[in-house]
């Protein structure tokens, strides 16, 4: 069955107009790298925070992958959001577009990984105005470890990439809400991570055409969603070059794996086709 | 699910382990007689077992009787059989379809310590059953015609599986007339 991928289309105009109409100094104000949200009041905190956090729990029912090679950074995901073992979704988009330039995955909760990636992209284009130059991907990364590591312990599940092309080249980290921020060429995250590194891993070289190390992140995020139950629906694959990002392809995963693996028909199957006719 | 004088009998193809898939041609539909069929859907290993005592039993009946067993007393043998086990189930939930006195379709389902349930539309089991209940009782109809019967099967069952994490990656769907038996499998996402 064919999925609706509409959710899926970008229907926002890229936002430059920037955050001119904000009167609270919430955000940029003295207090911005602490945590910033409120926290509830009750006599019990911990307890409370623990009760909360098995409800929330996110198991990261997902597949992400990123890798650098020379001409760039490819980033790839799949597409379902799942509720324990109901699919809410198949439409999801976890690539997500911090700027024109730098691109980060959602894996875990998708309510947290919107939300702060979304701040991140506001934190990032301050700088832009702050410093009259662009953040670099470690900047940006940091920026997000250091919030994510203020929170750590309340139940935040995020686990995700950071993707771009600064003045030093491509950038790649591994961002997560335990609070580690890990630099790297090749990342996979999610419950289908292990399969997509075993065919990532098969097939990477440095030196590739931005087509092949596109049809390898597929083939890879493909693997994943075949394998694993909680990855599935559409794989996006994007690259990352100095211009910045754009989107390489979205392929629907149930009509890949006929591409891969035609349905060939067997002997037996044949002649019973055959046999009406004769 | 019932149609006009026959039944059609589905299932999912996957066996897996938690989130992950260890085989796509697992089969859990399982012929008793040429008009008796039970699906398993479950824990695997108890499907496997199950199976092979149902007809290890129907094999002593048919010794026995010289004929086939009735569908609805099947389903009383296979009630009785996962009763047995009430303080130590099978992790089973039987599907029973069949056609019996003067061909009329006779569909069941039980819990897994053996509560028949009859229905005379349709009826349901596994891990997207709730997904199921949904899709089968938007598109049944009565009376359908065994060419309808296996179009609404494999539409439910594949819109069904579509929504759940753990089952898919194919179909295989059975119809059976008092005349013949129609078996196919469904080209499903593998995903």
């Amino acid at each position: 069955m064919k999925l609706d991928v509409s959710a899926m289309e970008n229907n926002f105009a890229p936002v430059h107009a920037g955050v001119g109409d904000d009167d609270d100094l919430g955000l940029f104000g003295a207090g911005a790298d602490l945590p910033a949200m409120e926290l509830p009041t009750c006599a019990d905190f911990d307890g409370f925070q623990k009760t909360n956090k098995e409800m929330l729990k996110h198991k990261k029912g997902t597949t992400t992958l990123a890798f650098i090679f020379d001409k760039g950074v490819i980033v790839a995901a799949d597409s379902r959001a799942s509720m324990g073992g109901y699919i809410s979704s198949q439409t999801v988009r976890k690539i997500i577009e911090i700027n024109p330039y730098m691109l980060g995955t959602m894996a875990g909760g998708a309510a947290d990984c919107q939300f702060w990636h979304r701040n991140l992209g506001i934190k990032c284009r301050l700088h832009e105005l702050a410093n009259k130059r662009r953040i670099s991907v470690a900047g940006a990364s940091k920026l997000l470890a250091n919030i994510l590591y203020s929170y750590r312990g309340m139940g935040l599940s995020i686990g995700t990439m950071i993707a771009g092309w600064d003045e030093k080249g491509p950038g790649l980290y591994y961002v997560d809400s335990e609070g580690a921020r890990l630099v790297g060429s090749r990342f996979s995250v999610g419950s289908g991570s292990l399969y997509a590194y075993g065919i990532l891993d098969e097939g990477y070289r440095y030196v590739m055409s931005v087509e092949e190390a596109g049809e390898l992140a597929r083939r890879a995020i493909y693997h994943a969603t075949f394998r694993d139950g909680a990855s599935g629906g559409c794989v996006s694959v994007y690259h990352v070059g100095p211009d910045g990002w754009t989107k390489l392809s979205g392929d629907d995963v149930g009509e890949l794996h006929y591409k891969y693996y035609p349905v060939q028909a067997t002997p037996v199957e044949q002649e019973m086709a055959d046999a009406p006719a004769a | 699910m019932v149609g006009k004088n026959c039944f059609a009998i589905a299932s999912d193809r996957r066996l897996g382990v938690q989130l992950q898939t260890v085989a796509t041609d697992f089969q859990r539909v399982f012929k008793i007689h040429d008009k008796l069929y039970i699906g398993l859907s479950g824990l695997a290993t108890d499907v496997q077992t199950l199976y092979q005592r149902l007809v290890f039993r129907h094999k002593l009946y048919q010794l026995r009787e010289e004929r086939d067993m009735k569908p609805q007393t099947f389903a009383s043998l296979v009630s009785a059989l996962l009763y047995e086990k009430r303080f130590g189930p099978y992790f089973c939930q039987p599907v029973i379809a069949g056609l019996g006195e003067d061909n009329e379709p006779f569909i069941c389902t039980m819990d897994c310590i053996g509560a028949k349930e009859l229905a005379k539309d349709f009826v349901v089991s596994g891990t997207a059953s709730e997904s199921l209940y949904g899709a089968c009782e938007s598109m049944y109809k009565p009376n359908m015609e065994p060419e309808e019967l296996f179009e609404t099967v494999s539409q439910a069952l594949q819109a069904s599986v579509d929504r759940d994490c753990l089952s898919g990656w194919g179909g295989y769907v059975l119809v059976v007339t008092p005349t013949e038996i129609q078996e196919r499998v469904i080209k499903g996402r593998m995903d």
